[in-house]
């Protein structure tokens, strides 16, 4: 029986992980211009309120009064669904994160699973959006966008089996639990940290993976077409995503909610553990950032080839590695 | 003319190019004997076909019918020893309103309504030709010489577009610079020259329409295919609204997915009719509007124009405002280099590195500030000078800036040369052979990433630049990647040359003081010689007279040879200025560099070759 | 089943309903959409296209969808692979390396003619 209390239970981490979530990502838009500023020797964002937080506040108004432009020649309910799509998608996936130990909104036994599918769904949104532009910018990056983010899902997948192979779950809390008994994944799991980490960057189509929007090659690629708030949802679609891939990270590798807990116990355990998980988030975040302050972009069919050509057969090779050292140990 | 061809001798040129640089001062080319290029021309073609004329530049300058023009033009590129390879600069001249036509001046030369002018550059000869062909207003046509050098191609589209003057053969004869839509063609001496004389300006909606259509890219024109066997072709308009472009240029793409099967560039967007302007304008009062044609090299265009007009004038520029000019040249050509660079990473994707050299390029602008008073465009060069004296405490502001910017140059080698993505994207993209880089005018920084070791600063020295000690820094492959390197490299010894001139900076005037076109002139003359104050005061309020001639001033530009021709009718400003931009030569490469490479690529190579529209466009 | 979805089904209704209330939100806010000849154009910098740019494309994008389809399905094999590996024996390594032989064959293939290169 679901009892009244579960429900509320249920409904609070809903509303709580939609609140962080939305509220980081909203605040990534000043995070990010003050972080490339503060590494390119300039100010940045810094007259709206203070130290130019307001900014947020700002450009979320701008966006909503900007005239709607829904182009003639494109073809319309998809390019209104197209912006929507990547949002949602991204939201969805928070919803199998642990925030803290119990504290997550499911704890799915096919957890990974669940947000590769939806990782991958991400991928409509752009190729729809460019689409339906009619635009030959839009459409250029939406084929980019496609090509690319299907060849980096390939070892996006592989690059996970290592950890799901030593946890032997695809439920996320496992996979924590099994950090807190032994040791966080990067240590065994190096490589599979670092090939998820590349294409958590290419899913997410940040620099050096940005090439469906290559502003000095296609413009603003697939979403060239797109203004007001269904820009603004491609906007914070990608920094949702940003923090998503960036909590993954942490959850899957770097031990998600463990850390010292100073012998506390109870709620105030919980808490801290949520502050944990939410200072290895914004570190990757921060290297999401600094990234971007600091690599050009490589070409598109450097970028294919890297891809089929290093990353499948390394990820191929560090699961077969990862299942033959199970096999010796458990011997 | 009647002397005997045979007498002329190319042993009495020096065979040795330093030799040559020193020929050049021995004085005009007599016109009795001719000797050089010009004697081996009459050899060839007899003195009827070619009839030499004296300038002020000392350039071999021959007359020749429309009908020989091509046999000539061939015979310099490949008949004779140690040829013309390079095609510097094709244009024309009004010559219907000429004051002092070359006619009056010389005798013997040809009647002429427009003149079509050739300029071609031997690296072996290290010297130009000037090839000027006569043509009669009933009867405006030249035959194209496209076929000999690729290169000429734009410069005939804009001989028709500006003098419309046809050019028979031409593989795509078609306005260049001026819009489609215009009527008349503006270099002619009757088109207005003014705005207020063609009547106020608007652009309702169907003009717009009219416009927008007349820009519309039809690949048959061009000879395109719009599908291949297994795909359609995208054309994509790149430019002019697009932040990869530098400005307002336009690249129309013919696309196989991401690959480029073809490309064609569009200019003009850019064009102000900076030469139309100069005929307007005093020889003086023109000085600033040449800051605004390679905008991001300042004085430098100033400098170019100046060579030039003192060839012209004959003017003596002494020591002091010689250093001068050649410190805030260096001071320019690092700052352009710096916005080169930064734009470059930029279009390679990398975010940082251009705010990191706008910061240094303003550093460098804090100089030219308190030397100047402006910023991009200081326009501060003069006849026989510049136009003040050094501020107290110039040199320290030179000292400090010498020592801030090695440094920086180590941390940019570090982000960008070193980064093997930059490499990746950089290295084999956008290779021209030096041959091909002769054939096309490519000058500068392109010419010598082909791994050729030639600047005009060392070759041809101008504005004292012999006396200074640089290196010219070269590289090999003419990939998007040396072109980098040359430019880096490049920055370093322009430092260590204002370092020699902040620690030699001689004494004495800054502006010629033995000239009435150098104004002011000195307070104790005008005090006490009424003809003094007389010339003074109409050289400013009229304007300074140069006498009658010709003369090309072409120095080691930002982005290579820049050369202004200038005419004199005897008037108090150009009759005609034209002005060689290297810019224009290398944005015609494009199509070559580009074809069978990807969307990025192009954008790499577009970044690499540095040029600015207004450079193009003028 | 509900004990463990039931929050995600919030979860989607809520994640669903935030985009589509901004959405609304904007359109209260944001002024009346006023066409001109110029806005209603395909941005291509500011000259008209000429041709569609809906065509046919390059057979290149294809070939890069198969070969996804191919080892995407393979990932899919490994992963109840991989969770079984629980308890380890070498049969069931042996068994996927003979899995992953025949996939490795034809990925070798696949690079010597050059599918993974983009020509």
């Amino acid at each position: 029986m679901i009892s009244f209390k579960d429900i509320v239970a249920a409904v609070l981490t809903v509303v709580g992980v939609l609140f962080v979530a939305l509220t980081i990502a909203a605040g990534l838009i000043w995070v990010e211009r003050r972080l490339l500023a503060v590494w390119q020797d300039r100010y940045g964002p810094n007259r709206v309120g203070p130290l130019g937080l307001f900014q947020v506040l700002a450009d979320t108004i701008k966006l909503l009064a900007k005239e709607d432009w829904i182009p003639p020649f494109a073809d319309k309910p998809v390019f209104v669904i197209a912006p929507a799509i990547v949002m949602i998608t991204v939201l969805f996936s928070f919803a199998v994160l642990p925030v803290a130990r119990n504290i997550v909104i499911a704890d799915l036994n096919v957890g990974l699973l669940y947000f590769l599918a939806m990782s991958s769904m991400g991928v409509y949104s752009i190729v729809l959006g460019g689409w339906a532009s009619d635009n030959k910018y839009s459409l250029l990056g939406a084929l980019r966008a496609s090509a690319q983010m299907i060849s980096y899902e390939v070892f996006m997948g592989l690059s996970l089996m290592g950890v799901v192979l030593v946890a032997g779950s695809f439920k996320l809390s496992d996979v924590v639990e099994w950090q807190n008994r032994n040791v966080w994944f990067v240590l065994p799991q190096f490589p599979g940290f670092v090939l998820f980490l590349i294409a958590g960057i290419a899913e997410t189509r940040r620099l050096p993976f940005d090439l469906p929007e290559a502003d000095s090659e296609l413009v603003a690629g697939f979403h060239s077409e797109y203004s007001g708030m269904k820009f603004g949802m491609f906007f914070v679609g990608e920094y949702l995503g940003v923090t998503l891939v960036s909590a993954l990270i942490a959850v899957l590798f770097f031990g998600g909610w463990l850390g010292p807990v100073f012998g506390l116990a109870g709620w105030a355990r919980t808490a801290l553990g949520i502050v944990w998980l939410l200072v290895k988030t914004f570190l990757f975040i921060g290297f999401f950032i600094l990234l971007r302050a600091a690599l050009p972009r490589p070409r598109f069919d450097q970028l294919m080839s890297w891809g089929w050509k290093w990353m499948l057969p390394l990820a191929l090779a560090n699961l077969l590695v990862t299942g033959a050292v199970v096999m010796t140990m458990s011997k | 003319m009647g002397s005997n061809p045979t007498s002329a001798t190319s042993k009495t040129l020096p065979k040795a190019l330093s030799q040559v640089e020193g020929s050049a001062a021995e004085g005009p080319p007599s016109l009795t004997a001719p000797t050089g290029i010009l004697g081996e021309l009459e050899a060839k073609f007899g003195g009827e076909a070619v009839t030499p004329q004296a300038t002020a530049d000392h350039i071999p300058t021959v007359w020749t019918p429309v009908a020989k023009v091509r046999e000539v033009l061939r015979h310099l590129k490949s008949g004779v020893e140690r040829p013309y390879r390079t095609f510097y600069d094709a244009t024309a001249i009004d010559e219907r309103l000429r004051a002092n036509p070359p006619a009056n001046l010389n005798g013997g030369q040809p009647t002429s309504d427009f003149t079509v002018v050739y300029h071609l550059l031997s690296y072996e000869r290290n010297e130009y030709v000037r090839v000027k062909v006569a043509l009669e207003e009933s009867r405006l046509s030249v035959p194209t010489i496209t076929d000999l050098w690729p290169a000429a191609n734009w410069y005939e589209r804009e001989i028709w577009d500006m003098f419309g003057i046809r050019v028979e053969g031409h593989p795509h004869l078609e306005r260049i610079l001026m819009p489609k839509t215009w009527n008349g063609h503006p270099l002619r001496k009757d088109h207005p020259a003014r705005a207020t004389e063609m009547g106020p300006f608007a652009m309702p909606d169907e003009k717009e329409q009219r416009e927008q259509e007349a820009l519309r890219f039809r690949p048959e024109d061009w000879g395109m295919k719009r599908s291949s066997e297994t795909s359609d072709f995208i054309f994509l308009n790149l430019g002019p609204q697009h932040p990869g472009t530098h400005g307002v240029l336009r690249v129309v793409v013919q696309l196989d997915g991401e690959r480029i099967v073809d490309l064609v560039p569009e200019i003009g967007f850019h064009h102000r009719g900076a030469e139309k302007m100069a005929e307007r304008q005093t020889w003086h009062t023109y000085i600033p509007y040449t800051d605004r044609v390679d905008y991001l090299g300042g004085v430098m265009n100033n400098l170019a124009y100046l060579t030039a007009l003192e060839k012209l004038a004959g003017v003596r520029v002494p020591p002091r405002a010689q250093v001068i000019r050649v410190m805030l040249s260096e001071l320019f050509r690092i700052i352009s280099h710096l916005v080169w660079y930064g734009t470059f990473a930029q279009d390679l994707g990398q975010m940082s590195p251009v705010f990191y050299t706008l910061n240094d390029r303003e550093r460098a602008f804090e100089i030219i500030e308190a030397i100047c008073g402006a910023r991009m465009h200081p326009g501060w060069f003069r006849i026989g000078g510049v136009a003040q004296d050094l501020p107290n405490g110039w040199d320290k502001m030179f000292r400090d800036f010498i020592a801030y910017l090695p440094p920086r140059l180590k941390e940019y080698d570090k982000i960008v040369l070193r980064n093997s993505l930059i490499k990746g994207r950089t290295q084999g993209v956008g290779a021209y052979k030096l041959d091909e880089a002769i054939e096309w005018g490519v000058t500068g920084p392109n010419l010598r990433a082909c791994g050729f070791e030639w600047d005009f600063r060392k070759k041809q020295p101008y504005a004292g630049y012999e006396q200074f000690e640089f290196d010219i820094p070269t590289a090999q492959h003419g990939d998007c990647y040396d072109r980098a390197l040359v430019r880096v490299e490049e920055m370093r010894q322009s430092l260590r040359i204002i370092e020699q001139c902040v620690k030699n900076m001689p004494e004495g005037a800054y502006k010629a003081t033995d000239s009435r076109l150098a104004a002011p002139p000195l307070k104790e003359h005008t005090m006490r010689d009424i003809e003094t104050l007389i010339h003074h005061f109409l050289g400013v309020s009229w304007g300074p007279v140069v006498p009658p001639g010709e003369a090309l001033g072409a120095i080691e530009a930002t982005k290579g040879n820049n050369g202004y021709y200038l005419i004199s009718d005897g008037g108090i400003g150009a009759y005609r200025a034209r002005i060689r931009t290297p810019s224009f030569n290398h944005m015609q490469t494009l199509p070559m560099l580009s074809r069978g490479l990807m969307v990025p690529d192009l954008l790499a190579i577009l970044g690499s070759i540095d040029f600015v529209l207004a450079d193009i466009d003028r | 089943m509900l004990n463990l979805y039931g929050p995600v089904l919030i979860f989607f209704a809520l994640a669903a309903v935030f985009p589509l209330a901004t959405l609304g939100l904007a359109k209260l806010v944001r002024p009346k959409f006023t066409p001109t000849p110029d806005k209603v154009m395909p941005y291509e910098c500011g000259i008209t296209p000429e041709s569609d740019a809906r065509g046919r494309y390059t057979v290149r994008f294809y070939i890069i969808a198969i070969l996804f389809v191919i080892f995407d399905v393979e990932t899919i094999f490994l992963f109840p692979w991989a969770v079984l590996f629980r308890t380890p024996e070498l049969f069931y390594l042996v068994e996927m390396l003979v899995f992953l032989g025949i996939l490795i064959v034809g990925y070798i293939w696949l690079w010597r003619r050059g599918a993974l290169d983009w020509v």
